[in-house]
Formats: structure tokens, sequence, C-alpha cells
């Protein structure tokens, strides 16, 4: 009916993002060029290709005692294991005593050379790349090849604790920058030559390392050629993060709630792996992506599988009641005290009474106040340097605590609401479902404001509207639940116990349903009862 | 087909007893027990379930010979296409019609139950917003959200029997029958077409995914929907007595109210009468989908979405101006238009035109549809 209003806005919009479509990351004509054999020719063209670039190392050497041929080994200093080069690399270069007619390049990565990853390239785009992210390139005269092998330095960290996805029983390793680190951690889990890693390079100048992590078999091929398809699609001068790729992959872009997860924890990757999930690592930030993702899953923490599943179970349930807390509580707070007061017990209704009068702001205005100084005390909390982690404690505990409600800007229940609902947000293990419904109280509380009951209803009804709507890669967000496949509702609200958890969740991982045997509930075995049996009867 | 949407025997069945159930405890008891007494109950279980089993099997012997294909879609081509599009469009008009008289039964109880001094106005253009809202997402969401609702619908019912049956006495449900049938049948004849509301089926017939299966979900609901009213009437008259029951303007809400359970439990009935506002708004929705539905195949638009809005507001202008400001013309229209428009659109259209498919032998036979 108005499609004729929007198609000039789309015509002009178009417009405007084909006008210049390699501004992202240029590059110049010189790179595309082959490289030559003479080696002062390739020297300059290499000055001029890394005209700003001071690191850069050039060693002319001779290669050979008896007749010896000109070679430079270039490279870019801080980015190379200067031991490793000095004592391997040159040390097995300047022992060679005869170098042959033809085919010196060949000779050198098959004789000498003492790395398996060398290779000859002749193309200076390639060979300029290599060499910025941190390979030594070997010119000799008289080849056209260029032998680029890598000497990079160790730049990564220790395998440390999680920080962000802390548990008390499981596995305490983390991941950490280094996509080969990450992909070591899950290879180790995971010993099996089903595990298939696919790599990508993302990012014109970050050219950023991507391996796509899954069980080969066990994900629907339409799903890896969708998520291959998300992930060539992109075309960004940089990753920085793994959220920044999550943003252009989704499939809900305009959505509150985030359909992928993100984990720090190998243990947790592993396990969705298993389960028929994709992984995604990232090179330079600790955090994996998981897809397709669900509501279930982000509920899920690995230590419901640790720990005995009647406790497991009812943390579920506690953590499924949290979220609902800290979603709804300030914005049922603000509708009983505004229009429902019917629904306090008589004595509770005049201790609130009391303790209001003093409060000059309405309900809302009261609840609204709190929520935003609270939400300001945990940004501050994150951003304050440790050493000034004391300060916060007691400025949020004392001043805003105790002297707000002394000085009679919020009533001591108010702050009992903030306080359960904010201590409730942090049992959510995924942080991107925490966050989402962090933002989502605050409509609550308008529509609280408005309607009372009534509008949180209506509000809840939208968002779970919007939420039955939503899917990550072909899965719907909510799946166990609605739609409602009945054998997976023993991971989602509760867990049951681990033998009775035959069957991989269907939408996921439904190529291969069987997780392990059946009746492998533990007990006597048959033959074992069978002796007993005989034993009695001989009795 | 105008929405894509696909959903399982299972939703289906989920989805009609939400069509039925929200409404069918709301006005009805105290209109059945007015006439039928402490019969009430056997009004409920016999004749109005008769009524409604009867509309069900017409709708799927006539939804089946058009498996791929909404009512409003195919009846130009059984009746012809002049009479077929009028028809069609009267249908649109029904739909809308319900909707609005959904919204305005809705305002009325919320603002008894929740907001008593709102006006009616605000209160039906924010429920809207949810209607729409899931309307505009399709009717595989609707389905799905009502598999989150269906449950805690269910549970709140299961906790007001629960709660309030300590109150029951059965004096007030004697004597049986004492009266003959004749009040029984006329008890029946003024509510059983929020039984017959089950017709809303031509509409969903075509998202079914196996549509063999029609039969049974079909089936279950209307034998869920005969528990459930009987237990909910059963229980009020038990509870207050035929007399009063007949005074009340919502039973069921004084029946929340009147939960008390060793002094604690008090002031249950606004936390059952939100899952009674979740069961409403997706009740709502399906007749706003249909409408919105029937509108766009009336029409020939290609896009179903772009009806939403004007759709949803005729049905808040319809509301406020015929009901939700005038109560009397509200309880008129209830019980006294309402039987014989309901009765003419659930049963006796559909009958009729499924009798011209059968003699013009138009859709599918019954041979086919086995085969499909």
């Amino acid at each position: 009916m108005f499609e004729w209003l929007f198609r000039g806005m789309k015509k002009s919009l178009k417009n405007t993002r084909t006008k210049n479509p390699a501004a992202y990351g240029s590059r110049s004509q010189t790179e595309s060029r082959e490289t030559s054999s003479e080696l002062d020719q390739n020297n300059t063209v290499l000055k001029e290709i890394f005209d700003h670039c001071d690191v850069l190392v050039v060693h002319e050497f001779s290669l050979g005692n008896i007749d010896s041929i000109r070679s430079m080994l270039v490279y870019l200093g801080p980015l190379v294991d200067q031991d490793m080069l000095q004592k391997n690399l040159m040390g097995s270069l300047l022992n060679v005593n005869e170098v042959p007619k033809n085919n010196i390049s060949d000779w050198l990565i098959s004789r000498i050379i003492p790395s398996g990853e060398a290779r000859k390239e002749n193309i200076w785009e390639r060979i300029a790349n290599d060499i910025a992210a941190g390979m030594v390139a070997l010119f000799i005269n008289g080849e056209n090849f260029v032998i680029l092998l890598p000497v990079m330095e160790d730049l990564k960290r220790q395998i440390s604790q999680p920080v962000t996805e802390t548990t008390a029983r499981g596995s305490q390793s983390a991941f950490n920058e280094d996509i080969r680190t990450n992909i070591a951690l899950l290879q180790k889990r995971l010993p099996t030559t089903r595990l298939a890693l696919k790599n990508f390079k993302i990012g014109e100048l970050s050219k950023t390392e991507i391996s796509m992590i899954y069980l080969k078999g066990y994900v629907k091929q339409e799903l890896l050629e969708e998520i291959e398809e998300r992930l060539n699609r992109i075309k960004i001068d940089g990753i920085p993060e793994s959220g920044y790729l999550e943003e252009f992959i989704q499939d809900n872009p305009w959505s509150v709630f985030s359909a992928i997860d993100s984990t720090e924890r190998p243990d947790r990757l592993a396990g969705h792996i298993l389960e028929g999930h994709v992984g995604l690592l990232i090179n330079n930030t600790p955090f994996a992506l998981i897809l397709p993702m669900t509501l279930v899953s982000q509920i899920q923490s690995p230590e419901d599988y640790s720990n005995r599943y009647w406790f497991s179970s009812f943390i579920r349930l506690l953590r499924w009641g949290a979220l609902l807390f800290s979603a709804l509580l300030p914005s049922f707070y603000i509708s009983v005290i505004s229009y429902h007061q019917e629904l306090i017990p008589l004595p509770l209704l005049l201790s609130i009474a009391v303790s209001r009068e003093r409060i000059p702001f309405p309900g809302f205005l009261e609840a609204l106040i709190m929520e935003l100084t609270f939400e300001i005390l945990r940004e501050a909390g994150v951003r304050i340097p440790k050493s000034f982690g004391q300060t916060i404690s007691i400025v949020g505990a004392i001043v805003i605590g105790q002297a707000a409600v002394m000085a009679g800007l919020v009533s001591p229940i108010m702050v009992i609401v903030v306080a359960l609902t904010a201590i409730a947000s942090y049992t959510i293990p995924s942080s991107s479902l925490a966050n989402s419904v962090r933002i989502l109280r605050f409509p609550f509380m308008i529509a609280a404001a408005f309607m009372g009951l009534f509008g949180m209803i209506v509000g809840v009804s939208i968002i779970s509207y919007h939420l039955c709507s939503l899917r990550s890669f072909g899965v719907p967000y909510l799946s166990p639940l609605a739609p409602l496949s009945y054998g997976d509702l023993k991971d989602t609200l509760i867990r049951a116990p681990a033998w009775k958890m035959n069957l991989r969740p269907r939408l996921v991982g439904g190529l291969e349903p069987q997780r392990q045997h059946k009746n492998l509930k533990p007990g006597p075995s048959d033959n074992r009862t069978k002796i007993i049996q005989r034993r009695i009867r001989g009795k | 087909m105008l929405d894509n949407g696909r959903i399982s025997s299972i939703q289906l069945s989920m989805l009609l007893f939400m069509t039925e159930a929200p409404t069918a405890i709301l006005f009805p008891p105290s209109i059945i027990a007015e006439q039928a007494g402490p019969d009430a109950w056997i009004s409920v279980l016999v004749p109005i379930s008769l009524y409604g089993f009867i509309v069900a099997l017409i709708c799927i012997a006539l939804a089946r010979r058009y498996p791929k294909q909404v009512f409003t879609e195919y009846l130009p081509d059984i009746v012809g296409w002049l009479p077929g599009k009028l028809l069609a469009l009267v249908y649109t008009l029904v739909f809308i019609h319900i909707a609005s008289f959904i919204l305005a039964e809705c305002s009325l109880f919320i603002r008894t139950a929740f907001l008593r001094e709102t006006p009616s106005l605000p209160v039906v253009m924010i429920i809207l917003i949810a209607v729409v809202y899931g309307v505009f997402l399709g009717i595989e969401v609707i389905a799905r959200h009502n598999e989150l609702v269906f449950p805690l619908f269910i549970l709140s019912m299961f906790l007001l029997i629960v709660l309030v049956a300590n109150n029951i006495d059965l004096n007030n449900l004697r004597p049986v029958l004492a009266k003959g049938f004749i009040p029984v049948l006329s008890g029946s004849y003024q509510t059983a077409i929020f039984r017959g509301e089950i017709f809303i089926l031509l509409m969903l017939f075509p998202y079914l995914n196996q549509k063999t299966e029609a039969h049974k979900s079909v089936m279950t609901v209307m034998i869920m929907m005969m528990i459930f009213a009987t237990t909910i009437i059963f229980v009020t008259i038990g509870v207050f007595g035929p007399l009063v029951t007949s005074q009340l303007t919502f039973p069921y809400y004084s029946l929340a109210r009147y939960i008390s359970l060793a002094k604690i439990l008090e002031q249950m009935e606004l936390y059952l009468v939100i899952f009674w506002m979740a069961g409403i708004i997706v009740k709502l929705a399906i007749f706003l989908h249909s409408a919105c539905i029937a509108a766009a195949s009336t029409f020939n638009f290609r896009n179903y979405r772009m009806t939403i809005i004007p759709i949803a507001i005729i049905s808040t202008v319809v509301c406020e101006a015929l009901y939700s400001t005038n109560y009397l013309n509200f309880i008129n229209f209830f019980k006294n238009i309402w039987p014989l428009y309901g009765l003419s659109f659930e049963l006796i259209v559909p009958g009729i035109v499924l009798l011209v498919a059968i003699i013009r032998r138009k859709g599918l036979t019954s041979s086919a549809q086995t085969k499909s």
C-alpha cells in the first residue's frame, strides 16, 4: 500500500551505499606485481611497499661459502623471534657450503631450512602481507621465488581461569587471545578426526583468523553453508572482537536478544559442539561464539552437569525464577504500589505506607531513580581500577543505600527491590541474555507505571511474541519450549539425570540423534542380578 | 496462501482451545445458570458439547476439501464468484465484529478487575498493541506463543478449582433435572455459540502440517473444552448456588475472589486474571489474524499484513461505539442477537456451503483426501 512511499527512499539509500565500494581497504597498484630475479630491484620494491615502516629489517648476506650468492632476509623486527632466527635459521643458512646452480629455493626448502611451514611465493601482495603478519622472507639473487617461513614470536599469555563465567566445580581453564591455543584446548577435549576445522580470514586490514569448528556429520550441511555464506559476505576493514562479528551474522539484527552466545570456557564450547552446535573461534579474543543458540541454552551452566541432578534442577528452576525476577520485579513493585494495593497483606501494606510517607516521588519515579543509580554503580564497578574497588562498595552501600533512605529520597523497600533485581540478574549464566533483560526492565517499568499489572501483561505478551518469532540459524530461539518437543524438555526447566538424556536436542543435533546408549542407569548388571537371584534361591 | 506459517496438530489443538476457553468462562456461566438453574452443568455437558461437535465436524469436512486454502479463498470456487466474494466479505466483517466483541468483553473485564477508573479506549488500544504485533508476526508465532500461554492458563484454572473446592456445596446442585430437559436446552441455546467459535478452524486448517491428524486434534479440543467448561460451571454453581450465579457479571472473577486459604492465600484473583489476560490476547490475535487473512483474500491482496492496522482501527471503533460504552447494548446483543447470529455463521452457512460443495463436486473428494 505504501510501497510507493518507500521506493524513492530505497533508491537514494542504494546510491549512497554503492558509491565507494573499496573504501574500507584500498591497495596500491604495485602489490599485484610479481617478484623479479634481481635482488636490487626487489629491494627497491620492498622499500616502496614498506615506505613508512621503520621496523623493517633487511639483512643482506651471502649464501654458500663457495660461489656465494647474494641473498637477503626481510622481516619486521618486533614480530620475529630473534633467538630462533639467529640460532636456527641463520645458523643453517650460513653453514651452507655449496649451492646448486638451479632451483635454489626448492633445494633450500627441502634440505636446509629447519621448518615444515616454509613455502615459495612470487606475488608481491602476498609476500608483503605475510611479512606484515610476522613471517620472514628470504630473497635470493637470480631466483624468481621468495621463500616465506614463520619465525614468529610467541605473544600469548598463559591459560588462565575464566573471568566472566566462573564455576565452583568443573574445568578451570579459559580461552585466551591466541587462536592456536584455543584450538588446541578444544582439540584436547575432542581428540577425534570428526572434529572439523575450517579457517576464514575476515577483515581487509586486520585479516582476523576465524575458525569454524563442528563435528563432521553432526551438523546439517545447509547450516554450514549458511554460516560460510554469512561469514564470506562480510567485507570490512577489521574485526576487533567477537561481538562485532556476531552483529554481522545475526538472524535478527534489530532484536534486543542475541541469538548467538559467546563463551570463554572451552568445556562449554566442547559441550555445545558435542550437541551439534557450531563454534566460531576468533583470533585475538578469548570469547568464542556458539551458534545456533537458544534461550534455554543460555540458562544452562556447565556446572549443571557436574552437580547432582536434583540440585541442578533446583538451581535451574531458581535461575528461571531469577530471570523473571530481574526483568519484572521493579515493574511489579510499581504496579502494586500504584494500582493494586490490595495485593499486599495488610500489615505489610501499613509498613510500606509508613515508609513511603516521607517520599516525595511516585512509585515509578522512585524505582526509576534507584534502578538508574544502580546501573551507574554497576557500570562504574566494571570501569573502575581494581585499587579503587573499595570506594565503590562504600559509596554504593552507604551513600546510595543507607543515606538515600535516611534522606527520604527512596523507601527502604525500594532498596530491597533494586538489590534483589540486581542480584537476580547475576544468576543468568549468559551475559548477553542478562544484558537484554537488564534493558527490558525499563520498558516494563514504564508499562507498569501507565497501566499497572495489565500493562505488564501486555508488555510480557509482546516480548513473548517477539521471542517466539526469533530464530537462530533456522532454529527457533525458544526451541524446546515453543515449538514444543517433549524429548528435549529433559534439559530445560530441570536437568534430568545424565543416564536419561540419551538423545541430542532434536533441532540442533537431529542428524545423529543418539548421544549415548540406552539403559545406562547404574545398577547391578544383568549377569550379577542373576547370580544374586541364584544365591537367594539357593539359600 | 497468504501466511506461509506451519503449525503442528498439537499447536492447532492448543490454539483452538484458546479460542474457546477464555470467553467461555466469562459470561456464559451466569446466563446458563439463569435458565437452567442447578442443571447448568448438564446443559454444558450435553447439548452445548453436541453443538460444538457438529460445528467441528462440518468445518473439518469442508476444510479438508481445500487443504491448501482458507475458507474465504475457496468460497468463490464453491458458490460462484459473485456470491462467493460477497459471502467472503460478510465473513470478513463477521470476524472483525467478533474481534471487536471480544475486545469489549476484555475491556469490560479488565476495568472490573484491574483498572477501575480507566476509560475503555486506552485499555482497548493497549491490548491491541500486543495483538497487532502478534498478528503481524504470523500464525506460526501466535501458535508458539500460545504454547507458552496454554500450560499457564490450564495451571491457573486448575489452581482456581483446587483452591475453591472446599467451598463447594453439593446441595446447590440439587435437584437434578427437576424441571425436565426444557430449561437445560434453553440455557444451552444462548451460550452454545461460544463453543461454536471452533468454526475459526476454517481459517486455520491450511496451516496444519499434517492434515490427517485434523480430526484427532479437533476432537481432543472438543473433549477438553467439554471437561473444562463443565468443571468450571459445576464449581461455580457448587460454590454460589444457581441464583447467585445468575446475578453475577463475571462468575469466574467472583470465584477467584472467593479463594481464601488459611487467611494467607487471599486476593489471589489478580494473579489468576493475569493468565486469563494472556489467554485473551491469544484469542484476539487468532480472530484478528483470521479477519486480516479474510480481508486480504477477499480483495486479492498479496500481503495480509497491510490490512492489520485498518482492521485493528475498525474493530476499536466498533467496540467503542457499540459495546464498551453501552453495557445494556452489550448484554442485549449477547442474549438476544448473538445466539441467532452465531448459529447462522458457525453452523448454517458452513453447512450449506458444504452441501453445495458436495452436490457440485467441488474440491477434493473424500477418496482424494485420504490420499493427500
